[in-house]
């Protein structure tokens, strides 16, 4: 075996191959083959060129880490390529994606740890297995499984419905990164829904009441709502450390009174207005107010992406910086690890609870947002409802990782759009829903299994490298 | 490698285990393991910590199944998928924390559980009051457990595992617990067991009383059997030599380092329990810079509670806690540790480490607020994995790489690295409660490097054992607790652990212990130079 190349040497190697074998195929075959073929070609080369590191078994580094990332260096290179198609011409796209394609494949090859491998393979897994039931369930209602997944998928990457997809994955985002905070914890905020029910309509009629100039309109009404939703979430919180109350017994007690209470609010006598002719709601936030969408012409979609999913991107960096940067994450997360570590480390434990519920309402406080000053611009009796339930769903497929959340945000939003379809074919559009509920279950399970798996390989590795060292030593 | 003694011949070994290997997520591993324990005998299984002697015990009570080898009982080779396997073929195991129902009576304890045996009521009672007659455990069935000594929790233990039929026992480090005194009787109790036809297997590192009680004896080193010998024919010497391959390290100070700087200074200090009890009960000790004072204690009598307390996990009742001159009574964990106290916790998987954290965010616990961890509301990652690196090289922590989770480490290696860590940023007081405990020898040897460094550097320690010789051997001064009060003080060069151990059950209070309670700290600049040991004889 020869000895491993320095990364950068390996990465121009690959990434000519791959962009010059990608070129070359593009002659006799379709662009997407070329590319994949060429960035496969360029992992490959990638795999031999590179020794596995030492102690690392080479048949788990080359059967999992190495297929792992070539399948994420094609996807990778194939989106680059479709994006960039939009704009440029087709070689040229191609070429870029295929660029993009055989530089992640082997960076990620070189780079990537077992444990991250495993866990990609376990959600592959997890959703061949989800797939795979709802193609039994169609299959035991008469239904053909084939046709079925056809239709949503074609309906689903329409450019409308693609819209719809990022607009609804926003607010499933935001939902989910708010319950996420609280998981890391080790405490579950079931309150979610109320709490951004409760900060949607109070800040709406804030919105409407006061008359500020743009921007500090925006930034206003988004403060009412975040304060609303930290406050709410808080109350849980104090009651959590101060009388010890249950956070999960609380918050579902907490979405039965922000119920009520926006249901005594959304009167005609107090906040609301009559919209149309069978609704009421809050009324309307002036143009000030509103958040610009993002357009969408350029794929030839009909309507804009929320301007704030912007926000909810800002929301996913800062939850991972908070985590991971700063003193205040460590000390969540050595809480939510061993509450008794994290006391003993001089964590105010009480303190940390209270923290964290409150951000999490303050994210919950944002989920009704992008809705709100990008859509509706009111409160009304039709405002979604149940997002914060999703936002758990989404949050456990996620694995509360930050891009793990928006990948699954994205999919559950992409599988109820593309389902839409399914009514005209008289095929029930709940199977959708069988695909949710099941691959939720098969994440968890699945991912708790590899997630033990690798806990021992890791402690195996140990035992095996330190075996090493004193027969070395010895 | 094995072998059987040569009084029965004719009867079968009571267990016999042939070759067995066990693969274990972990570092320590059992490996062609060859024990042959004849009936009727207390055959002792000695080994360092570490060493796989309780990955063995736990292979034999069926709590996981070999990778390879056999298991023979009474000759019959046998398949012990789980516990109640175990106890169905006659082997029963009491655990070194004992698993008892404080609330519950002796009676109820017993059969709890095992309640088709005999039932709840007479028939259980009577099968009770027989078996500690004929054992001569002097158990009483209508006693409360929380009313009971540590000895006799542990012979209530020995008689649940009778009431379901054992006829061999394991006992898993049964003398750590104990003190001088309680060991002997358990000794006396395992006699009898015997003497009944009863077998024993008897785990322990404690040479001489395995040398004491044992009829044969079985080392383990790094997962395999090296040897079984005669007790009559060794010494503890040539079985430390088996058991770690080398010299056993031996706790000791050289020249005496404590100046008359006072660093931390406790005056009257209480700590109530949640229904107003005293814990902790007017303690006053003075550390000097350079000393090392040790408490002696059976477990339980408020050790754990006067270091929390210093460290501000739990409120001071009354007393004053001043370090370097500035009073820190009541001050936040956070604080007192900014302050410059470590703490090298007794329990270090519920407070020291966070098991499934790298290694390098593990050197930023406790350490949060502190370079080169944190740079204002940032964690610092370089300066952080630098140190761990460090620490890692210094305090020779085995480990692959900084990244590895805390929980792929054995126990020694974590409490290293634990040790580096509380070491670090120049604390001027460090707390430790069982700084070895569960250590391998190696280890054990570093970990007392370390603190006799530290020491020497000016370094005030308060230092928590259950291990007597190591509270002899690294304390400049040492004071006995009992039922939260310092009841004596004692000489740690002259002082014996027998000694010890009666002046921590209380046996020898007098006039003297409380001069010792009334008295306070000793002198500045003479610690260890008290004379009130003599109470404890």
């Amino acid at each position: 075996m020869i000895k491993s190349l320095p990364t950068p040497a390996v990465l121009g190697a690959t990434a000519a191959l791959g962009v010059l074998g990608t070129f070359l195929l593009d002659l006799a075959l379709l662009a997407p083959a070329a590319l994949a073929i060429g960035v496969a070609a360029a992992c490959v080369a990638a795999v031999l060129l590179t020794a596995p590191a030492d102690g690392e078994s080479r048949a788990l580094r080359r059967g999992l880490v190495a297929p792992t990332s070539l399948v994420l260096a094609v996807v990778v290179g194939l989106l680059t390529a479709v994006i960039a198609d939009l704009w440029l011409i087709e070689p040229v796209a191609y070429a870029l994606g295929a660029l993009a394609g055989s530089l992640t494949g082997p960076l990620l090859y070189r780079r990537m740890a077992t444990t991250l491998a495993l866990a990609f393979v376990a959600v592959a897994v997890a959703g061949a297995l989800a797939f795979a039931l709802t193609a039994l369930v169609l299959v035991g209602t008469g239904v053909d499984p084939g046709y079925t997944f056809g239709r949503m998928l074609s309906y689903g990457s329409e450019p409308n419905s693609v819209v719809t997809v990022i607009n609804s994955a926003t607010t499933y985002y935001l939902s989910a990164v708010a319950v996420a905070i609280g998981f890391k914890m080790k405490l579950f905020n079931i309150g979610v829904d109320g709490q951004y029910r409760l900060a949607a309509l109070l800040a709406a009629a804030a919105g409407a009441a006061w008359a500020l100039p743009p921007v500090l309109h925006q930034i206003a009404i988004i403060l009412v709502a975040v304060a609303v939703g930290g406050f709410w979430a808080g109350i849980a919180g104090y009651l959590k450390v101060a009388r010890g109350v249950s956070e999960v017994i609380s918050t579902i007690m907490l979405n039965a009174i922000a119920t009520g209470i926006t249901a005594y609010l959304l009167s005609t006598d107090r906040l609301a207005v009559n919209i149309g002719s069978n609704n009421i709601g809050t009324a309307p936030i002036p143009e000030s107010g509103w958040i610009p969408g993002i357009p969408t012409e350029f794929m030839g979609a009909g309507r804009p992406i929320f301007g704030l999913t912007l926000l909810a991107v800002a929301v996913g960096v800062g939850y991972w910086a908070l985590l991971n940067r700063t003193r205040f994450g460590f000390d969540l997360r050595a809480t939510g690890q061993s509450a008794s570590a994290a006391e003993a480390s001089g964590v105010n434990v009480r303190r940390m609870v209270v923290a964290s519920m409150v951000i999490s309402g303050m994210v919950a406080g944002l989920v009704g947002m992008p809705q709100l000053l990008g859509d509706s611009h009111y409160y009304a009796l039709d405002f979604p409802v149940g997002l914060g339930f999703t936002g758990i769903a989404i949050a456990l497929l996620g694995r509360n990782h930050p891009v793990g959340i928006a990948f699954a945000a994205l999919f559950w939003a992409w599988l109820n759009q593309s389902s839409q379809i399914l009514d005209i074919d008289g095929i029930p559009k709940e199977i959708a829903v069988v695909t949710q509920a099941t691959i939720v279950l098969t994440v968890v399970v699945v991912y708790e299994l590899v997630h033990r798996w690798g806990r021992r390989y890791e402690q195996q590795q140990v035992g095996r490298e330190l075996g090493r060292v004193k027969v070395a030593t010895s | 490698m094995s072998s059987t003694r040569s009084d029965g011949g004719a009867a079968p070994p009571a267990v016999e285990l042939r070759g067995i290997t066990k693969r274990f997520p972990g570092v320590v591993a059992n490996h062609d393991i060859n024990i042959t324990v004849a009936p009727g005998t207390v055959h002792a299984i000695v080994g360092e910590n570490g060493a796989g002697k309780s990955t063995l015990m736990k292979t034999l009570y069926g709590m996981h199944r070999p990778d390879e080898g056999e298991i023979l009982i009474g000759g019959q080779p046998v398949q012990l998928h789980t516990p109640s396997d175990a106890i169905r073929h006659g082997i029963g195991m009491v655990h070194q924390h004992f698993m008892l129902a404080d609330n519950l009576t002796v009676l109820e304890n017993v059969v709890l559980g095992a309640e088709r045996l005999h039932g709840i009521g007479a028939r259980a009672r009577r099968r009770v009051t027989e078996l500690s007659d004929q054992y001569g455990l002097g158990v009483r069935p209508d006693r409360l457990m929380e009313d009971l000594g540590v000895g006799d929790r542990q012979r209530v233990e020995i008689l649940k595992v009778l009431y379901r039929g054992a006829r061999t026992i394991i006992l898993d480090e049964p003398t750590a617990v104990l003190v001088p005194q309680e060991v002997d009787e358990l000794f006396g109790n395992l006699r009898e067991l015997k003497r009944e036809g009863l077998t024993v297997i008897f785990i322990s590192h404690k040479l001489d009383e395995v040398l004491s009680v044992a009829d044969t004896i079985t080392v383990i080193r790094r997962g395999t059997t090296v040897a079984t010998v005669d007790p009559a024919g060794t010494t503890a010497r040539e079985l430390a030599t088996l058991m770690v391959g080398g010299q056993l390290p031996v706790p000791e100070l050289r020249e005496s380092t404590v100046t008359s700087d006072t660093a931390l200074r406790l005056e009257g200090l209480r700590v109530e329990a949640a229904d107003g009890r005293a814990v902790v009960d007017g303690v006053s000790l003075d550390i000097h810079r350079g000393e090392i004072v040790g408490i002696a204690g059976v477990e339980g009598n408020g050790q754990a509670e006067l270091i929390e307390a210093i460290m501000g996990m739990r409120p001071v009742a009354a007393g004053r806690i001043t370090l370097d001159g500035t009073p820190i009574t009541g001050w936040r964990t956070r604080a007192v540790r900014e302050a410059g106290i470590g703490y090298v916790p007794e329990d270090r998987h519920r407070h020291g480490v966070l098991l499934e954290s790298p290694l390098w965010e593990n050197r930023i616990l406790g350490h949060q607020t502190r370079r080169p961890n944190a740079r204002g509301p940032w964690i610092d990652r370089a300066g952080a994995r630098a140190d761990t690196e460090r620490i890692v090289a210094e305090f020779d922590v085995r480990t692959p790489g900084i990244d590895v989770n805390a929980d792929a480490l054995s126990g020694g290696n974590q409490q290293k690295l634990i040790v580096g860590r509380e070491m670090s940023g120049d604390p001027k007081v460090v707390l430790a409660a069982h700084p070895t405990r569960g250590v391998d020898v190696g280890a054990q040897a570093a970990i007392w490097d370390h603190l006799r460094a530290a020491r020497a550097r000016g370094l005030a320690v308060l230092l928590v054992s259950a291990d007597l010789d190591e509270l002899i051997g690294m304390s400049d001064t040492l004071h006995v607790i009992l039922r939260g009060r310092l009841v004596a003080q004692a000489d740690p060069a002259t002082v014996t652990s027998e000694e010890l151990g009666s002046a921590m059950t209380g046996a020898a209070l007098d006039a003297s212990s409380a001069a010792a309670a009334a008295g306070g700290a000793p002198e500045p600049g003479q610690p260890g130079a008290s004379t009130e040991d003599e109470a404890a004889r």
